[in-house]
């Protein structure tokens, strides 16, 4: 009980400094961000007057901590405000961006599995073989490859060259092929590592050896003691993954311009649209935190004993 | 003078001391004997002002231990050194931590005293014996004069031979320099045999204390028989008796 | 450590080499010439804007891995100086310093990057900023790690008891130690630099024109995709280069270590 109150303060703290990392870095931006919200909430050129009113309003002539809170206050209530280009509440346009992202981040992540998955498994069957050789250098090389390349690369082989499928945009079922294969090409390429790496270890475990020797069939030891075994790196690599996953999807969605997260978040930062930028980083870290606090938990029911990751 | 006065360490809800005293003056020995888990290492570790104490004080006259610098003589000698330094810079440590000047004549006859080639101290703590290596740890700790050693099990890494020559090594300079010597060890003929006090030590009070030649010919409490007898058992008093 | 001392050395020559054996000026503009196909003037061909650019990848080297290694070494040092205060700074620094880890680990570190870098404006000081500040915190946690083992090991006791400062204990008995670990972390850091600095380049918020960075290279060349697909394979290919060759020598390092600890 007192571990999984600690976690949940570790959550609450962990929130509490991104929101405030956010908050710096938009005080420390370029730019008046007073003039930033009299233009989103009046649509047209504002008198300075008007600027100054926002900026007694919004608390931001009162220095940096009480902005901070009078900002904190909405966001806290779920009101993340509107655009300050369009004037359009943020909310429902993340909502849009989000049904975009989902399905191409799922769709990765699936791929990726059903790559690494067997790749793995046929690679550790005989360490050190031509088999494995080739999936470690096959993985060697997806890990250094930017996905943004991978996917210029593909959309160059299957979409320019070969016309085969369409490149830009998300109109069809179709359009989803190219990036959804960007993105799980790379995340099967670290997967495939770490789960080669983690069914290697579990094997080797000591105790296995006299086992074998005791006539305990090979199927009965990978079911009692390496899966198991192998669960805990498995729960670990599902938070890494989740990172990765974002990562790329803001990469590959701008290469192929559908309009997802990453579209959005980058199109916010190049129109200078504030509010639609804080929106993703609170979510994504909301989203991070949850599954990180998620896992953690998952942690202590798997082995009580680890009552801290730090440690 | 070392004053132990009244001393309890807990850990969570359980005394891993309690109401320990016992005074020790300059140039004499009290050697803490007792089973594992006892207590020694927290006894040591609360000399030094490693641990907090739950009760009681601990002084050197009559300021904190940790003003006179006192030094200790670990039961891993090679874990005492840095892997990754030479042994020369190791010894030097205490100098340099207490900005004191080098003696080169001293240096020598600790050298001397404790039969170390001083060419040895160019190695790394890889490369020198165990025994070579509890020597050097002894050397460390007596570089900067400190006027209270602690030992801690100082002999048991040591093989039969190498602890009868170490244990004879400490007593020659321990008269030479005059320090007082807190050896904490389970080993009672070595007890027995180089201190002028004993202290049993169990289950984290002190059973018996007294002087060690009355300890080994009349002790008062069973317990202090029964660890005299299993000394007696393994041959350990037989220099004694 | 000696592949990867060698694989830096190389890498650094090319840096600053790299440049001077260029056949032609990076950012020299040639209408004429605009996409030339690989010819003998041209070796890799040329850019939109007639720039060579066999030239400007040689130059695009000291941008991306000069500034890569930069950010990774500041990394290192902010990193090991977060990890030797959590790990020797008492319980209260402890906790600030690894929920400020949390915090930074809370998010994908190069999303966080995109966003820095966004905000504050396109530009290398921009750029140096957002990968170091997003990049510092795998240092801190192996510091601390290791940090707190040694704390009880007997060699750090004995450094106490003689009364040696915090800053001498830290400099003579926890950076030897951490040497080898912070080693292996580096070269994920540096590897990471690179592509984050090709990442971010590509996005517009990176290394500005005409500078030739490898990812503002990709970003020209994907309008001339058809035209010209070869001129997009070439800044990649540097940068997987690179990134292969750092991890491949980050691996063969971590492999060793785990070998010399099963010994000792």
């Amino acid at each position: 009980m007192r571990v999984i109150l600690s976690l949940l303060l570790r959550a609450a703290v962990v929130l509490a400094g991104t929101a405030l990392a956010t908050f710096t870095l938009l005080w420390h931006a370029p730019g008046d961000p007073a003039l930033a919200i009299a233009l989103a909430r009046f649509r047209s050129v504002v008198p300075d007057a008007v600027i100054e009113q926002v900026r007694v309003e919004a608390g931001f002539d009162a220095g940096f901590w009480p902005a901070f809170l009078s900002w904190l206050g909405p966001i806290l209530l779920g009101d993340f405000g509107q655009s300050s280009v369009t004037g359009r509440d943020v909310w429902p346009e993340l909502v849009t961006a989000m049904s975009y992202t989902f399905p191409l981040a799922l769709s990765g992540l699936a791929i990726g599995v059903a790559l690494s998955i067997p790749l793995a498994l046929l690679a550790t069957r005989h360490p050190g073989g031509w088999l494995d050789r080739f999936a470690v250098a096959l993985a060697s090389i997806g890990v250094a490859i930017p996905q943004f390349w991978l996917g210029l690369l593909l959309i160059l082989l299957f979409a320019v060259q070969l016309g085969w499928l369409p490149a830009m945009g998300a109109r069809t079922p179709t359009h989803l092929i190219l990036p959804a294969l960007t993105l799980g090409l790379t995340v099967s390429a670290s997967l495939t590592r770490i789960l080669r790496s983690g069914i290697l270890e579990a094997r080797g475990r000591p105790f296995l050896p006299a086992f074998r020797r005791r006539g305990v069939s090979e199927a009965h030891l990978t079911r009692n003691h390496i899966a198991p075994h192998a669960a805990i790196p498995v729960v670990t690599v599902f938070g890494l993954e989740l990172a990765f996953l974002l990562e790329g999807v803001v990469m590959v969605e701008v290469i192929f311009a559908r309009p997802g997260l990453g579209i959005f978040l980058v199109g916010a930062i190049e129109a200078r649209d504030f509010p639609k930028v804080q929106a993703v980083v609170i979510l994504a870290a909301l989203l991070f935190v949850t599954v990180n606090l998620l896992i953690d938990l998952l942690y202590q029911v798997i082995d009580p004993r680890i009552g801290d990751r730090d440690a | 003078m070392l004053t132990v006065d009244g001393i309890s360490v807990a850990r969570g809800r359980t005394d891993v001391l309690r109401d320990i005293s016992f005074t020790l003056a300059p140039g004499r020995t009290l050697a803490v004997v007792g089973e594992s888990g006892a207590g020694k290492s927290t006894l040591i570790a609360a000399v030094l002002g490693l641990v907090a104490l739950s009760k009681g004080d601990i002084t050197w006259m009559n300021r904190p231990v940790r003003h006179c610098r006192p030094a200790l003589v670990m039961q891993e000698p090679r874990s005492a050194f840095n892997p990754a330094l030479t042994l020369h810079r190791s010894v030097m440590e205490p100098l340099r931590a207490g900005r004191l000047p080098g003696d080169p004549v001293r240096l020598t006859r600790l050298c001397d005293g404790l039969e170390l080639l001083p060419d040895l101290l160019e190695r790394r703590p890889s490369e020198v014996s165990i025994g070579q290596a509890q020597r050097i740890g002894i050397l460390r700790a007596l570089i900067a004069t400190p006027p209270l050693v602690l030992f801690d099990e100082p002999l048991s890494a040591l093989d039969a031979v190498t602890q009868k020559h170490t244990a004879r090594l400490i007593a020659d300079l321990q008269r030479e320099e005059g320090f007082a010597a807190l050896i904490v060890t389970h080993d009672l003929g070595y007890a027995a045999a180089y201190a002028d006090e004993i202290a049993v030590l169990q289950a984290g009070q002190i059973a018996e204390m007294g002087p060690a030649q009355d300890f080994v010919t009349s002790p008062k409490t069973a317990y202090g028989l029964t660890l005299r007898e299993a000394a007696f058992a393994l041959g350990a008093l037989e220099h004694v008796a | 450590m000696r592949s990867v001392i060698v694989l830096a050395g190389v890498f650094v020559a090319l840096a600053v080499c790299g440049p001077l054996v260029a056949p032609h000026d990076p950012t020299a503009i040639n209408i004429a010439q605009r996409l030339s196909p690989p010819g003998p003037d041209w070796i890799l061909g040329t850019d939109a804007l007639g720039r060579d650019i066999l030239s400007r990848l040689l130059h695009g080297a000291r941008w991306s891995l000069g500034l890569a290694f930069l950010i990774s070494v500041i990394g290192l040092c902010m990193g090991t100086l977060m990890g030797l205060l959590a790990a020797q700074g008492g319980k209260l620094a402890d906790w600030i310093v690894m929920r400020t880890t949390d915090t930074f680990l809370a998010f994908p570190d190069l999303v966080a990057a995109v966003v820095i870098a966004g905000v504050l404006g396109a530009g290398t000081g921009s750029l140096i900023f957002a990968l170091t500040v997003t990049g510092w915190m795998r240092y801190a946690r192996v510091v601390r790690g290791i940090g707190l083992s040694l704390q009880t090991r007997g060699y750090v006791v004995q450094a106490k008891l003689a009364g040696l400062s915090p800053l001498a204990i830290a400099r003579w008995h926890y950076l030897p130690a951490l040497m080898p670990s912070l080693t292996v972390v580096w070269t994920g850091m540096f590897a990471r630099a690179i592509l984050g600095i090709s990442a971010l380049g590509f996005l517009g918020f990176g290394v500005q024109p005409p500078m030739p960075e490898w990812g503002t290279m990709l970003l020209d060349a994907r309008i001339h995709m058809r035209s010209t697909p070869l001129q997009m394979i070439w800044p990649g290919l540097a940068v997987v280069i690179c990134v292969l060759a750092i991890n491949l020598a980050g691996d063969a390092l971590r492999d060793r270590l785990a070998g010399q600890e099963e010994q000792a």
